[in-house]
């Protein structure tokens, strides 16, 4: 299996009023690149605090993330900031554009972070095709439904040509033939794009789709296949 | 519902601190105009009485009735106007002071029963005077007895000292009349007990001086009562007089109009008009009531941006309130809440607001009034006089008013919101209007109706200096003008921001940073949000400095002013003896004045120098055969007055001291002012011929055209009969003392004064008193500047717009901090995203600071312009209407930089504040909690 990120006994400690929470024990955790890999757990099992860990959002209280040979968690701020800019894309459960520009600006913007010269009328378009949204480019994000968002959200995830797309329960707020519909997008952009997939989920229909689950329970790896 | 409202005030606290503060401004505001108006009503009304007490020396608030009791009448005259002066004050509804009846026979004839002399007979009044022994002192004898009579019933009588001496009667000695008959129906006999003077001159019981009641003596009042009024009356005639004085201290400026509506019934109207004297304070109050009405519009209309700015701040925060709580009254809904109670949810929280608002508002609204009480400056507090500030009926009426107001302006929105729900709500937030005002175009209205003001009033400027010479209130428009002219530009400008930021961003839109790019979306899309909190920040500022400079510019002109046209420190003018008494006796006899002591002139301890000034004030020129021109002619020592005097050499057209020099160096030279050059044809070099008011001839050779000198006004404006504006031009002539002295021999001069540093003229009293110097002019410069200082309609017009300013600052600061935390809190989850995305801090905080660029810096800049243009424009037209005199010296704007530093720091701290605030919340931005925020 070629692995682009490993986790390797990883324990993440909250403090809370009168004591800790541990809120993922010992994980060991490898992802095969360029497939779509889902983290599930009920709510509260740690999934997106795992999530959290790897696209460095959140750093471990111990162990290493490794990915593409680098141990992320010894990385400065600034160069996190630098690899989830111009190396990772995201997607979250509740609308995350931003309310002021329209859907094109807004798949733009991501590559305008990272930095990619030249013009990006192609590839936003591009991107905003293959979410199925050709036609609703110059939508603000208010006038387009929660569905219409998402899509939006990812072809702005993925519009920077990341190695990796984390999205957190993106499905949550869609019902379900939109949920299979996104999960469908995922599978194949990881083969189209070349890029690699993590989302977390709690829904048990999707599990079918992906190359590989990790499932948590009460911040404890369950099982990985 | 009372927990759900006490725990979203406590959730939402420091917006509700917000709402608290301008509830409690508005309070203090609007319960400060009528608080300081009353009292300083008040105090104006109190300076009219004394103002007229100290220059004419009678009590002003007197009723001075006379009338003759005829035989016929048979007294019943009498009784009704005693009766109906004991009434007066209680119709009146003011307090007695003092209340006289003088009645008086007609003169009788009396012999002495003494041994004298001289045998012939005296003319003698018998006559009372009410509770006279409680006003003398005796100086011979004694007053007379409880009954009046002696032992053996001859009747008592006093006599003034004067009334002793021109009556040539002696203590003692006792008279008997010839018509009159006493009780008992024999001849009426009197005996002199004694002689009195008045226990206090200055004691108001003494309506006629008892010098006037020479041929008068005065016997006991029951007695005299007894004897000649009641049955008796149809016997006599009798002159009756009446003084009825009450006290004016406690005459409140609320009770003006009824005490003038009832005077003036009894003055011109009833019965008794035509038996009393118009009284003094009748014109005295009519007079203050047309001040009171111009005072009372122009504090008002002064009042009027402040309070609008303060409503506006109100409803900003209220709108964010409402924005923040749309979900929350969506989810109250969706859980079956109606309407009603949504509604009654906002009513019961405003009202707790506003309750508490009305309850600091009011004390603070007092404490308001005293600062205002004490401005004599812009921003300067100084003046120790005490404003007597009432809480009356008219101050809970405003107050009422402001509650009311923020009532409406914090529960009417929930009308609006109450009938939201989710759908409606997500439905709403799609949909991108303009405001309202944009549609309506009222900005251009507005900056269309202030120009054609601005127009209307410089062209016809004399219509202001009209209504300014007759005292009338000032035309609302005038100030209304240039509060549109900020309001309208300043919304011009708001209309125009998207524009220009859309314009900057066009130029680089390929080139842009991340960070940039965000900011310049964020301001074009949504910048109408901060529509409210950017028009507040450029009206702050051009407000703030439209006030600054029209307070100062006005008082510091109408202070020049004064200055100008005092001339010295102190001026004053001897009263001089002449020999006129002397002259029909014997024709040879030249008329001469005679000169007092100069001498002592040097020893008035608070005068640095003196000199000499002679003022002829009607002179004249000869222009043509018959034609005259008046024209002042002043004499003056050179050296001395150069010392004593000054005038801004920008306004000559050489330095003032040069003037002095050419005069001082050619012994026939005189000045003249300019109207001699423009109007008479006269150059330098020429000789005039000019003469005093007696037509004393006297010559002298121009050296120079002067255009101000002390005390000279180029040109005086006046209204004529008919209510036009007359403009006079004012010759004058400036000589050597000593030539004028020559050809006019001695003539009464002036003698002017500059003072010590810092001394006041009170050791002039003394030294007058000590010199028994009687004075015909006496002019205090310092005085006179106080009066400009404390002059009601300056001082509030001051007050109001240092209050103002402090209020507008404080609003600004606290609007733009609050609207900044709320739009970054509302952000949060924006910002988290974008770190994720791996944004830096940094870059989030350069978003943040050019939206304050795009929002703040453009008000500050826009508020500038503005505010220049508007004091350029508009300030000389207020000059003109507020002027009491009009203005000699040309108007000078006065602009100080500490007034500019203060508002730049206060609004520069804010927006420093406000950075640092948003970099705290920034740099502790967590970006994994701003995202679970998002999930909720």
């Amino acid at each position: 299996m070629d692995v682009l990120a490993s986790v390797r006994g990883v324990n993440r400690i909250f403090p809370v009023s009168g004591g800790e929470f541990q809120a993922l024990k010992d994980i060991n955790v490898d992802i095969p690149r360029n497939k779509l890999t889902i983290l599930r757990g009920k709510s509260g099992s740690g999934k997106t605090t795992l999530m959290n860990i790897i696209s460095g959002l959140d750093a471990p209280t111990s162990g290493t993330v490794v990915i593409d040979g680098v141990d992320i968690t010894k990385l400065s701020d600034r160069k996190k900031e630098n690899l989830r800019r111009k190396s990772f894309g995201y997607v979250f459960q509740s609308v995350s554009l931003i309310p002021t520009m329209n859907a094109f600006q807004n798949v733009e913007y991501a590559m305008r972070m990272a930095g990619i010269p030249g013009d990006h009328k192609k590839r936003v378009e591009e991107c905003l095709k293959m979410v199925g949204l050709g036609s609703r480019m110059t939508h603000m994000p208010a006038e387009m439904s929660g569905g219409e968002q998402q899509r939006v959200a990812i072809a702005r995830a993925i519009a920077h040509h990341p190695s990796i797309l984390f999205a957190d329960e993106p499905t949550a707020e869609l019902d379900s033939g939109m949920a299979a519909e996104v999960t469908e997008l995922f599978k194949r952009m990881t083969a189209e794009e070349n890029v690699t997939i993590i989302m977390t989920t709690h829904d048990v229909g999707l599990m079918d789709a992906g190359d590989m689950i990790v499932e948590l329970a009460n911040g404890e790896q369950v099982c990985q296949n | 519902m009372l927990g759900v409202m006490i725990r979203k005030i406590w959730h939402k606290k420091w917006m509700f601190i917000c709402l608290l503060l301008g509830s409690i401004l508005l309070t203090a505001t609007a319960s400060s105009f009528p608080m300081y108006k009353n009292a300083v009503f008040n105090r104006m009304l109190q300076d009219e009485f004394s103002e007229h007490l100290e220059e004419n020396g009678t009590w002003p608030t007197r009723f001075d009735m006379i009338m003759v009791s005829k035989k016929n009448d048979k007294g019943v005259a009498m009784t009704n106007m005693e009766k109906f002066t004991r009434g007066l004050y209680s119709k009146l509804d003011v307090t007695e002071k003092e209340t006289v009846m003088y009645y008086a026979l007609a003169s009788a004839d009396a012999h002495t029963t003494a041994q004298r002399e001289s045998v012939k007979d005296f003319s003698i009044r018998l006559s009372f005077l009410s509770n006279l022994p409680d006003h003398v002192r005796m100086v011979e004898g004694q007053m007379y007895s409880e009954t009046g009579l002696t032992e053996d019933g001859i009747v008592e009588v006093v006599v003034s000292e004067k009334g002793l001496t021109a009556m040539k009667m002696v203590v003692g000695e006792v008279f008997e009349f010839r018509g009159l008959k006493g009780a008992d129906g024999n001849a009426l006999r009197i005996k002199v007990v004694g002689v009195f003077e008045e226990d206090d001159a200055d004691d108001f019981y003494w309506q006629v001086n008892p010098d006037e009641m020479q041929m008068m003596a005065f016997m006991n009042e029951d007695l005299f009562r007894s004897y000649y009024t009641l049955d008796n009356a149809k016997k006599y005639t009798i002159t009756c007089r009446y003084f009825a004085l009450f006290e004016y201290e406690d005459i409140r400026a609320e009770a003006v109009d009824d005490l003038i509506q009832q005077t003036a019934y009894y003055a011109e109207e009833s019965t008794y008009k035509g038996l009393m004297q118009t009284p003094d304070y009748l014109e005295l109050l009519r007079e203050y009531k047309g001040k009171e009405s111009r005072i009372s519009t122009t504090l008002f209309i002064l009042q009027v941006p402040v309070m609008l700015l303060l409503c506006a701040f109100l409803m900003m925060i209220t709108t964010q309130m409402y924005e923040m709580e749309n979900n929350d009254i969506s989810v109250l809904k969706s859980r079956g809440a109606s309407r009603g109670q949504i509604f009654r949810l906002y009513l019961y929280q405003s009202l707790l607001l506003t309750g508490i608002g009305a309850a600091v508002g009011l004390p603070l609204g007092n404490l308001f009034t005293r600062i205002l009480g004490s401005a004599n400056n812009f921003l300067e507090f100084g003046i120790r006089r005490e404003l007597n500030v009432v809480i009356d009926k008219e101050v809970l009426i405003y107050t009422g008013i402001a509650v009311a107001i923020s009532v409406g302006i914090m529960t009417i929105p929930a009308l609006k919101h109450s009938k939201l729900t989710i759908v409606k709500l997500k439905r709403q937030k799609a949909l991108k209007k303009r405001s309202w005002w944009e549609k309506c175009f009222l900005d251009v209205i507005f900056t269309g109706i202030a120009i054609y003001g601005y127009y209307n009033f410089t062209k016809h400027s004399d219509n202001l200096l009209h209504s300014a010479l007759k005292g009338e209130a000032l035309d609302p428009l005038l100030y209304v003008s240039s509060s549109l002219f900020i309001l309208g530009t300043g919304m011009l400008l708001l209309r125009l921001q998207p524009v220009l930021t859309n314009l900057i961003f066009m130029i680089g839109r390929k080139r842009w940073k991340p960070a940039s790019y965000a900011s310049f979306m964020e301001t074009i899309k949504n910048g109408r949000k901060q529509q409210y909190i950017m028009l507040f920040m450029i009206l702050t500022v051009s407000l703030g400095m439209f006030n600054a400079v029209s307070a100062r510019t006005i008082l510091q002109n109408s202070l020049n002013n004064k200055e100008y046209v005092d001339g010295a420190d102190l001026i004053v003018q001897e009263t001089w003896k002449d020999n006129s008494a002397f002259l029909g006796s014997d024709p040879s006899i030249e008329f001469q004045y005679y000169e007092p002591d100069y001498g002592k002139y040097s020893q008035v301890e608070c005068a640095k120098l003196h000199t000499k000034v002679l003022n002829e004030p009607k002179g004249y020129v000869a222009v043509s055969n018959n034609e005259r021109q008046n024209t002042q002619i002043m004499g003056i020592h050179t050296r001395e007055f150069g010392e004593i005097t000054k005038v801004k050499d920008a306004l000559l057209e050489e330095p003032y001291r040069q003037y002095l020099n050419d005069l001082a160096d050619d012994a026939e030279g005189i000045l003249c002012s300019s109207d001699y050059r423009t109007n008479l044809g006269y150059k330098v070099g020429d000789y005039v011929v000019f003469y005093n008011e007696k037509g004393s001839k006297a010559r002298g050779k121009i050296v120079g055209f002067f255009d101000y000198w002390p005390t000279y006004e180029p040109e005086t404006i006046t209204l004529d009969e008919n209510n036009e504006i007359t403009k006079t031009q004012n010759y004058l002539i400036v000589a050597h003392l000593s030539v004028l002295q020559k050809y006019w021999g001695i003539t009464p001069y002036q003698v002017w004064f500059k003072l010590n540093e810092n001394a006041t003229t009170d050791s002039f009293y003394t030294w007058m008193k000590e010199n028994k110097v009687s004075l015909k002019f006496y002019q205090d410069r310092a005085k006179d500047l106080n009066l400009v200082i404390e002059d009601p309609l300056l001082q509030g017009m001051n007050g109001v717009l240092t209050m103002s300013f402090i209020v507008m600052i404080l609003l600004c600061a606290v609007g733009y901090l609050i609207y900044w935390i709320m739009s970054i809190r509302s952000r949060e989850m924006i910002f988290g995203v974008l770190r994720a995305f791996g944004m830096h801090k940094g870059e989030v905080f350069h978003m943040l600071v050019n939206e304050q660029i795009f929002s703040g810096i453009y008000s500050i800049a826009a508020g500038l312009g503005i505010g220049t243009l508007a004091y350029r424009m508009f300030v000389p037209i207020l000059q003109m209407a507020y002027s009491t005199t009009s203005q000699v010296l040309p108007l000078e704007m006065i602009t100080k930089t500490s007034d500019m530093v203060r508002l730049y720091s206060v609004v520069g701290m804010t927006m420093a504040i406000c950075l640092g605030v948003l970099a705290t919340l920034v740099f502790k931005l967590n970006i994994t909690k701003a995202l679970k925020l998002g999930e909720e």
